[in-house]
C-alpha cells in the first residue's frame, strides 16, 4: 500500500512570484491518470476542487475553469503544452499550471505546480488565496479516483 | 477459418450485433447497413482472422469501427434528450397518429414500460463520449470481458476500466437525477405518462411492480439499480420484442429531432 496517503503541498513565496507544488504517488496505470486529467467534462465529477470546467484539454485548446478557491470567477485558460501521458501545462498571462507524470514501479508519480507572478505581483499578492489546501485536495481526489478505477472489476 | 463456416457462426450473434449498433446509432437504417457491411468486411478479411479472440469479438470489432467512423463526426446528444424530444412530439400530432396506428394494428405495437426503459437508456447513453458508450454497452449489455473490449476498441485494459468506471458513474448520476422510477424527486415520468396514453385502462403502478428496478427502488443502492436497468436491456431485443415497432418509431422520431436540434 502506498504510504503517501496525505499529499502535502509546498509553497515557495518570492517578491515577484509564488509557486505551489504538490506531488502524489498513485498506484494505477499512467493512462488512467492521464485520462482523468484530460477528459475535461468528467473532471468535476471526481475533482472536488473544480466547480465546472468547459472546453477541451488538448494541444492548443482553451478551457473555462471555475474553482472552489473563487467560485464567482471564471478563469479562461489556454493549453500551452500537451505531451500525452507525460506533461500538461495550461495557464494565462499571470501564470501556468504544470502537471507531470513519471511512471515508476507499480504506478505513477504525479506532480502539479502553479507559478504566478509578474512585476505587479507584490501589489495583489495578499489578495490571492493560498493554493495549498486546494492542491492537497486535488491530489487526494486524483489518487482515490485513479486507484478505484485501477482496482475496479466492473 | 473456412469461409463457409463464417455465415452460420455470424448468424448466431447477428441479432446481438444489430441491436448493439442500433443502440449506438439510434437508427434502424444505420444498424442494418453496418451489420451488412460488417459481414462483407469479415468475409473479405477472414484470412486475417488468427483466432486470437473469438470470431464474435473479432466481428464486433469490425462493427464497432464502422459505427465509430459513422458517429465520430456527429455531435453527442444532450442528457435531457427525452425532455427535448417530448416537447417536439407534443407539438407534432402526426407523431401520435402514427404511433396510435402502430399500437392498434401492429403485432409489435404494444407499449410496455420496461421496453421504454431500454429505449430511454439508448437515448440518454448517447450523451456519453463515444468510446465510453461503446465500452459500457459491450460490457454491461453484451457481456464482453475487459480483455475482449480492449481488443474490440483497440485500447489498453486500463483505458477500458477508465471508460467503464466513468460511464457507469455518469449514467448512475443522470438516472438518479432524472428517473422517477428510482427516485421520487426524479424529473422524468415519460414511461408512465406514455403508458397512460397507449394503455389507458392499465394502471401504471400495477405494471411497475413487475419491474424489479422500480419495485425495489427504495431498498437498492444506485449501483444495484443501474445493474437492474442493464438487466432489462440484456433481456430485450429491440427488433424482436412485442413493442419493437412502436419503440423503433419513437426512436426514429427522437433521432430526427436530435439531428435538427444539433444542426446536423
Amino acid at each position: 500500500m502506498n504510504q503517501q496517503t496525505n499529499p502535502k503541498a509546498v509553497t515557495d513565496k518570492r517578491m515577484f512570484s509564488r509557486e505551489t507544488t504538490v506531488s502524489v504517488n498513485i498506484q494505477a496505470d499512467p493512462s488512467i491518470v492521464w485520462a482523468l486529467l484530460t477528459h475535461a467534462s468528467d473532471i468535476p465529477r471526481w475533482n472536488s476542487t473544480v466547480v465546472s470546467l468547459k472546453g477541451e484539454i488538448k494541444e492548443g485548446g482553451t478551457i473555462e475553469l471555475k474553482s472552489t478557491l473563487d467560485e464567482k470567477r471564471t478563469f479562461k485558460l489556454k493549453v500551452k503544452e500537451f505531451v500525452p501521458g507525460k506533461r500538461l501545462v495550461w495557464g494565462d498571462n499571470m501564470g501556468s499550471r504544470v502537471y507531470t507524470l513519471d511512471k515508476n514501479e507499480g504506478g505513477v508519480l504525479v506532480a502539479m505546480s502553479e507559478k504566478i507572478g509578474g512585476p505587479l505581483f507584490p501589489l495583489f499578492a495578499n489578495m490571492i488565496p493560498s493554493f495549498d489546501k486546494s492542491f492537497e485536495q486535488f491530489a487526494a481526489d486524483l489518487k482515490k479516483e485513479a486507484e478505484t478505477i485501477q482496482g475496479s472489476k466492473k | 477459418m473456412a469461409t463457409d463456416k463464417l455465415t452460420p457462426e455470424f448468424e448466431t450473434f447477428q441479432g446481438e450485433l444489430k441491436s448493439f449498433i442500433l443502440r449506438m446509432t439510434a437508427s434502424v437504417q444505420d444498424a442494418e447497413d453496418i451489420v451488412q457491411e460488417t459481414y462483407i468486411k469479415a468475409h473479405a478479411k477472414l484470412n486475417t482472422f488468427r483466432g486470437e479472440s473469438s470470431l464474435k469479438t473479432w466481428v464486433f470489432s469490425i462493427a464497432s469501427n464502422l459505427a465509430r467512423d459513422l458517429l465520430r463526426a456527429k455531435k453527442r446528444w444532450p442528457e435531457n434528450v427525452t425532455d427535448i424530444c417530448r416537447e417536439e412530439a407534443l407539438g407534432n400530432p402526426q407523431f401520435f397518429q402514427e404511433a396510435m396506428q402502430i399500437r392498434e394494428t401492429s403485432p409489435q405495437g404494444n407499449f410496455e414500460i420496461k421496453e421504454h426503459i431500454a429505449f430511454c437508456f439508448t437515448c440518454v447513453s448517447k450523451s456519453l463520449p463515444l468510446e465510453q458508450q461503446l465500452a459500457l454497452l459491450l460490457k454491461e449489455v453484451y457481456g464482453f470481458s475487459m480483455k475482449e473490449i480492449a481488443s474490440i476498441l483497440n485500447q489498453t485494459e486500463a483505458m477500458v476500466k477508465y471508460y467503464l468506471h466513468t460511464s457507469r458513474s455518469r449514467m448512475i448520476e443522470v438516472f438518479d437525477q432524472r428517473c422517477s422510477l428510482i427516485n421520487k424527486q426524479g424529473i422524468c415520468h415519460q414511461c408512465t405518462e406514455l403508458n397512460g396514453i397507449f394503455n389507458p385502462k392499465q394502471k401504471a403502478q400495477e405494471e411497475l411492480v413487475k419491474i424489479e428496478m422500480a419495485k425495489d427502488a427504495e431498498n437498492k443502492s444506485k449501483e444495484e439499480l443501474f445493474d437492474l436497468r442493464m438487466k432489462i436491456l440484456q433481456e430485450l431485443d429491440p427488433f424482436e420484442s412485442g413493442a419493437a415497432e412502436l419503440q423503433l418509431h419513437h426512436l426514429e422520431h427522437n433521432r430526427q429531432v436530435m439531428e435538427k436540434y444539433l444542426g446536423e
